[in-house]
């Protein structure tokens, strides 16, 4: 490890050793778009005009491997100066001691009055200060088939039962099925809220309990018993159950905003949605959050201040949306929001008062990398029973 | 030579550069060099981490295990899972894209209209990126969507979907299938240029003895391409062993650890988990494994080659 962090230093004074060299501050910015239409050569030449002394580099990271990069390149003393970052990540990169704080600098910024109520709040670190600014954000809803409900006589549903039971009348296998399941990595937040939102926690004990177990059964019978869920399930990831959904084979699915661009351009007026069904007396979904950070590496923090704060104002802020397809973190952007149809709008907003973010510890991290993943599609294929999958999720979450 | 050299020092310099006993290394030292530094290092630092327990987002409660690793990694069942997948993985991958490389061969070695057309697209699945491969096979896989089950239903040999890499039983041979697929132009063009070394006057002396077709094939042609079969081979378990980026796309080594080998579980415990410690214990352990076998399939090939 001695040689590494040797290295890493070398490399870190190489690098500073440039900078005062440079007469410009350069901040690096990372961020993941996988719109191809990007504004970001737009926003940084806009940035640049207004701030002569600031160059941005700015880099589109490619997701899947966006956090394996972060922790590597944080640990290598080769980090970015700023990033988009998420709230999962916030426990293990404070644990790090990657972040800096900025809480005084959005204290006195000018575009903390136009930020969406509660943001912050919920933007805040695990020791209470400030270290994320929020820069979109999407909440997960139920997706439809308006024609092909109304040609079985049903309505969009509001609880478990209303959704098993439609399931099972749009099923007619193998060429329809009722739900398309995101059994693949990423489908945490789809489980969640069938499971999370029988009281399933993850905490000590939380996952163990009757109720989140039966919770679990419940959804699993969905795959196995029922068989309302396409048998592909198991390795489906976003790009299978979208184009599932967009080729009429599944009639319901779960996801946010930012798809509903692409499902209208393929379905139409036939594709709505509505908030995710309440389950036994709860109700969960999750709050899709994307935000800014500083790390504490960087040796331009008030210049990289001043890049993140400026993505997070205003129009800035709907353009940046525009590429990601999500929405904004502003009053004034949100006033007159043109970006999706009015209907998606309305379930998300319909849908954040249940809207939650996971506990900010450490394991959660794991919890959505790997392990809720390998679980779930062992027990979906048989491997293991849905309690047997709970207990061993619980072991994650043992202290 | 019009160049005079005077004084005495500068001639002795010239005699040592000129020397024959230095100059071979003088001039091996910057490859040497660069393998030791990017090569070597890494492989000692990776031996010195697996003694550790470092988790890489905490650093500072890294501390020395000694075997510690390894013994929670022989008592672990998805390293056996993982280390029998290898074993399917190698066993079955590289004996398909050798017979499937041969077959190719031994066709396009025959004269036909178009030949050099057809040489030059067997390579084109050899010649793309593993990853558009796994995305392209990701889809022709795909129970919904995907072109395969499609076909399959359309000639009744299967009444229903198949989900090929959603069914635990089924997705490490699909994987398999695809790496055929990937691999087999590679045997072929080796196995074409051996083919293309035997004498013509073998074959022409063979069949006045009377040799039919297939015995001149065993005692002619096998012979004549042993020891490219036997260098292609152990280059191709050396590359297939190691490589995981076709599984890591189309599975990401599930569902559960069902396509789970050695090197991808080192990569998702290293990368993914940052735990640094366990997943370098797994690369090392599964580098012995290797050198192992390797060193084995030399000694016996390369004799029988020989021979």
């Amino acid at each position: 490890m001695k040689f590494l962090r040797t290295l890493a230093l070398g490399a870190a004074l190489a690098a500073s050793a440039a900078f005062t060299q440079a007469k410009a501050e350069t901040v690096r910015f990372w961020y993941h778009f996988d719109n191809p239409a990007n504004p970001m050569t737009d926003l940084v030449k806009k940035f640049e005009a207004a701030n002569p002394g600031i160059k941005i580099e700015a880099e589109n990271v490619p997701w899947n491997s966006y956090y394996d990069n972060l922790y590597t390149s944080l640990v290598g003393g080769n980090a970015p100066d700023a990033a988009m970052v998420k709230l999962f990540a916030q426990p293990r990169l404070a644990e790090m001691g990657a972040l800096e704080p900025i809480g005084k600098q959005i204290d006195s910024w000018q575009g903390k009055a136009d930020l969406l109520d509660n943001l912050l709040e919920l933007n805040k670190g695990p020791d209470g200060k400030q270290y994320y600014l929020p820069i979109q954000y999407v909440v997960l809803y139920l997706y439809y088939r308006t024609d092909l409900f109304q040609a079985a006589g049903l309505q969009p549903p509001k609880t478990c039962e209303d959704f098993r039971n439609a399931a099972i009348k749009l099923t007619n296998a193998p060429q329809t099925y009722g739900f398309g399941l995101r059994g693949g990595k990423g489908g945490w937040d789809q489980w969640g809220a069938f499971v999370m939102s029988q009281g399933a926690e993850l905490k000590p004990g939380g996952l163990v309990k009757p109720e989140a177990i039966a919770a679990n059964q419940w959804l699993v019978d969905l795959f196995q018993k029922d068989k309302v869920i396409p048998p592909s399930a198991p390795n489906d990831g976003f790009q299978e159950i979208v184009a599932a959904f967009k080729s009429g084979k599944t009639a319901m699915t779960i996801h946010h905003i930012g798809s509903s661009k692409d499902l209208v351009a393929a379905l139409g007026d036939k594709v709505s949605a509505v908030p995710v069904p309440k389950c036994g007396n709860g109700q969960w979904t999750s709050y899709g959050d994307e935000s800014l950070a500083i790390f504490s590496s960087s040796s331009v923090t008030d210049a990289a201040w001043k890049w993140i704060s400026f993505l997070a104002e205003g129009q800035n802020n709907v353009a940046f949306n525009s590429a990601t397809g999500q929405l904004t973190v502003t009053k004034s952007g949100s006033a007159d929001w043109k970006l999706h149809e009015r209907r998606f709008v309305d379930a998300t907003v319909q849908s954040l008062p249940f809207a939650k973010v996971l506990p900010q510890t450490s394991a959660v991290s794991e919890f959505v990398n790997t392990a809720w993943q390998t679980n779930m599609q062992q027990a979906l294929t048989g491997q293991i029973t849905p309690k047997q999958m709970m207990e061993q999720l619980q072991t994650l979450f043992a202290q | 030579m019009s160049l005079s050299i005077s004084s005495p020092m500068a001639r002795r310099r010239i005699s040592i550069w000129r020397s024959e006993r230095l100059l071979p290394y003088l001039l091996l030292a910057p490859a040497v060099v660069v393998t030791v530094v990017i090569v070597f290092m890494p492989m000692v630092q990776a031996v010195f981490t697996s003694f550790y327990d470092l988790i890489l987002f905490r650093p500072n409660a890294s501390k020395f295990v000694g075997f510690g690793n390894y013994g929670k990694l022989f008592s672990d069942p998805v390293f056996w899972t993982a280390l029998w997948n290898t074993i399917i993985w190698i066993g079955l991958t590289v004996p398909l894209q050798m017979g499937l490389g041969l077959m190719t061969a031994v066709l396009l070695n025959r004269e036909f209209p178009w030949r050099g057309l057809a040489r030059a697209l067997i390579i084109i699945p050899w010649a793309l990126p593993s990853v558009v491969i796994a995305l392209m096979w990701r889809w022709i896989y795909d129970p919904n969507t995907g072109v395969l089950n499609d076909i399959l239903i359309y000639l009744s040999i299967v009444q229903s979907a198949v989900p090929w890499l959603a069914d635990p039983k089924v997705a490490i041979y699909a994987i398999i299938a695809t790496l055929t697929w990937q691999g087999f132009p590679f045997f072929a063009v080796m196995i074409l240029a051996g083919l293309q070394g035997i004498p013509k006057s073998q074959y022409e002396a063979a069949s006045i003895d009377g040799a039919s077709t297939w015995r001149q094939f065993v005692h002619i042609t096998l012979p004549g391409i042993a020891p490219v079969l036997a260098t292609a081979g152990l280059l191709r378990v050396i590359w297939v062993a190691n490589s995981m980026d076709v599984i890591f796309v189309m599975t990401g080594g599930g569902p559960g650890y069902a396509t789970h080998t050695l090197p991808l579980y080192a990569f998702i415990k290293a990368r993914q988990n940052l735990d640094f410690g366990y997943g370098t214990s797994i690369a090392v352990t599964f580098t012995i494994f290797l050198g192992a076998f390797v060193a084995l399939y030399l000694a016996r090939t390369m004799r029988e080659v020989e021979r």
